[in-house]
């Protein structure tokens, strides 16, 4: 049996008082309180100040998470109330728009260098017999402009021989055939009908 | 991040599992947010990261319910979220972490103003008031790991084993942290160091 004096000088470790808050008590520990005033008291004013943090931290948590929203359920698409989808999906359509237009200017600007399909109404050319389905006649007075086929080019030397002679197979006609207008003595202008059903002419 | 405990963290079965309030996040937020509030804001220091770590938490924890295998306590599965969202900003913002630690840490005496009713005295109020103040000040002295555990033990009561289970600690290590966070705010409150 420990006298007074002995509990005195040993009072109680750092560990043995770590488990006495920690809630395990031997037998030693609670026979040292009993004689102890001094680690008694001290370890009520540890406990002590322990239990008041514990009630002044609750309740600050308490009044501070009625202070904020709650947390609601997630909405099914929960992904369109994030700015993140959103600016995602914006990038997307950004680079989609991007690409398209980076690629159709490189096509335009490939089709002039080969020349496959330069054709303009001012060049003059004679095209190449089209077949009938796609052969259109032109209303009186119009020139015909075909531009579906690139037409082989022409020298004006030849363009002014073949419509010389195209000419001159028109007078032929005109002058070998009585049509019902000229059978009634009437007179049609036809002007500028280029269109054969072998090809056109173009000026 | 990790959602679901390490298997060899988990060393027994310590609750039934709870799923109802795991599949109602108003029901989670309403049950476990001031208690994970308080643990987050004393264990960073800091009130409003804190309010981002539980709004993370929370939502982790919802989404990720089905790995919540019912081997532990929903809190302690919850408080293992919180820390290691503690522990990424941590890493990610060290810094400021510790610069906030000191600035912005929950002031007892602003909370200590809503005393309960039954304290017996105006005296006995402003004395347990010190005292709390007391031990918020020697918990800044401390490191996460002890500050910690010693919040999961003496604020939340938790045991040790959900103490190894939330943290990743073996118990001997927990014990230890716990015997210095004790000694620590001991020597703060006055008592006798050997």
């Amino acid at each position: 049996m420990n006298t007074q004096s002995e509990i005195e000088r040993s009072h109680l470790t750092d560990e043995q008082f770590a488990d006495l808050l920690l809630g395990t008590n031997p037998s030693a520990v609670q026979a040292h309180l009993k004689a102890c005033t001094q680690c008694a008291e001290e370890a009520e004013r540890v406990s002590g100040a322990i239990g008041s943090f514990e009630q002044h931290s609750r309740l600050w948590a308490e009044r501070r998470a009625a202070t904020r929203p709650a947390l609601a359920r997630q909405p099914a698409f929960e992904w369109l109330y994030r700015p993140q989808a959103w600016a995602a999906a914006a990038l997307a359509v950004a680079l989609a728009a991007g690409f398209t237009i980076t690629a159709h200017n490189r096509r335009a600007a490939a089709v002039p260098a080969d020349g496959s399909q330069t054709a303009t109404a001012q060049t003059p050319s004679v095209q190449a017999p089209a077949t009938p389905a796609q052969t259109t006649l032109p209303a009186a007075g119009q020139s015909t402009i075909a531009q579906a086929e690139p037409a082989p080019r022409v020298s004006p030397a030849t363009l002014k021989a073949d419509n010389d002679l195209l000419s001159a197979i028109d007078g032929e006609l005109r002058a070998g055939q009585s049509t019902p207008a000229s059978a009634y003595g009437l007179t049609v202008a036809v002007q500028g009908i280029r269109t054969r059903s072998n090809g056109m002419i173009n000026e | 991040m990790q959602l679901a405990l390490d298997p060899d963290i988990i060393a027994c079965v310590t609750a039934e599992p709870t799923l109802t309030e795991l599949n109602d996040i108003e029901a989670l937020d309403r049950i476990y947010r001031s208690r994970l509030l308080r643990f987050v804001a004393y264990s960073t220091g800091d009130p409003d990261l804190a309010e981002t770590v539980v709004q993370d938490c929370l939502l982790k924890a919802y989404n990720g319910r089905d790995n919540f295998r019912g081997d532990c306590a929903v809190y302690t599965w919850l408080a293992h979220i919180a820390l290691n969202l503690v522990r990424d900003h941590q890493r990610t913002r060290k810094f400021q972490f510790w610069r906030k630690v000191h600035s912005t840490a929950p002031d007892i005496s602003e909370m200590s103003q809503v005393l309960p009713s039954h304290e017996s005295s105006p005296e006995s109020q402003m004395l347990a008031r010190e005292r709390a103040q007391q031990v918020s000040i020697a918990l800044e002295t401390l490191s996460l790991k002890q500050r910690t555990v010693f919040l999961m033990r003496f604020i939340e009561e938790m045991d040790l084993q959900e103490i190894c289970q939330a943290t990743g600690m073996q118990i001997s290590t927990v014990k230890t942290h716990l015997h210095r966070a004790v000694k620590a705010v001991r020597f703060k409150l006055g008592g006798r160091i050997e």
